[in-house]
């Protein structure tokens, strides 16, 4: 089973202007448990397109964000176009600025970088993530695959599929 | 986006629902493509038929589940709370 261990770590800036170290457990609170990814289309997809011949589009690669409160897995819009990504289905989406908007739905596989870990997403819903600095937030339908365990103390999180 | 699949997908519901219960159609345009028992078939043989271009995929029967994405619908995501906001403070 591939485990993924993350210690989180980030700088922080004194008011004298000097880089110093966070503690990991700060780290991991202020940005959350982040993974580095690379977005592909869906394996069938994948074959599909290949059956006609046609070219695979680059993967996207970014930060995403385990997001256990999200309930389906959500892909930065301009990421999406990037991909090349087709419609599969429309959902209502309540945000902060509007009562509620359509949003498109793809399919789409998630590998973390640098393991071979893979998770599909036939559900992911399109939001602007990217002036978050980030491709995607990884919701509860991708987790429904993973044990996931959140170590606040030691600044640590373990993802395991 | 794919106003014309979900028009056609909401007139025909009923009928959908008495002959491919939990089953999934695949909808383009006006077409009806075709039903499926899982939702990787639907999508290969979409993907097969139209390649990268949108086709509507619908599981028949499943009442449509809330998103809640509440970082996203309620603008917190990365919200850091020891930093101040522009807006005024309540006077006492």
């Amino acid at each position: 089973m591939p485990i993924l261990h993350v210690q989180a770590t980030g700088q922080g800036q004194r008011l004298n202007g000097t880089l110093v170290q966070i503690e990991p457990f700060i780290a991991l609170q202020q940005r959350g448990p982040c993974v580095q990814v690379s977005i592909t289309l869906e394996p069938t997809v994948a074959q599909a397109l290949v059956q006609r011949g046609e070219r695979l589009p680059s993967p996207v690669t970014g930060l995403a964000l385990i997001d256990t409160g999200a309930s389906v897995t959500c892909i930065d819009a301009q990421a999406a176009r990037q991909l090349g990504l087709a419609a599969v289905n429309v959902v209502q989406m309540a945000s902060a600025s509007q009562a509620s908007t359509e949003q498109n739905v793809y399919a789409i596989q998630i590998e973390i970088v640098g393991f071979p870990i893979r998770i599909q997403s036939l559900g992911a819903v399109e939001a602007e993530l990217s002036a978050q600095g980030l491709v995607l937030l990884i919701g509860r339908d991708a987790l429904q695959m993973c044990t996931l365990f959140y170590n606040g103390p030691a600044g640590e999180f373990v993802l395991c599929v | 986006m794919l106003d014309v699949e979900r028009a056609y997908f909401d007139r025909n519901q009923s009928d959908f629902e008495v002959h491919h219960s939990g089953r999934f159609v695949v909808i383009k345009g006006e077409e009806f493509v075709g039903v499926f028992n899982t939702i990787q078939e639907a999508l290969g043989e979409g993907t097969r038929r139209f390649g990268l271009t949108p086709f509507l995929i619908r599981q028949v029967g499943l009442p449509s589940k809330p998103i809640s994405i509440p970082a996203l619908s309620l603008g917190i995501l990365h919200a850091d709370p020891t930093r101040t906001s522009n807006r005024p403070r309540p006077t006492t």
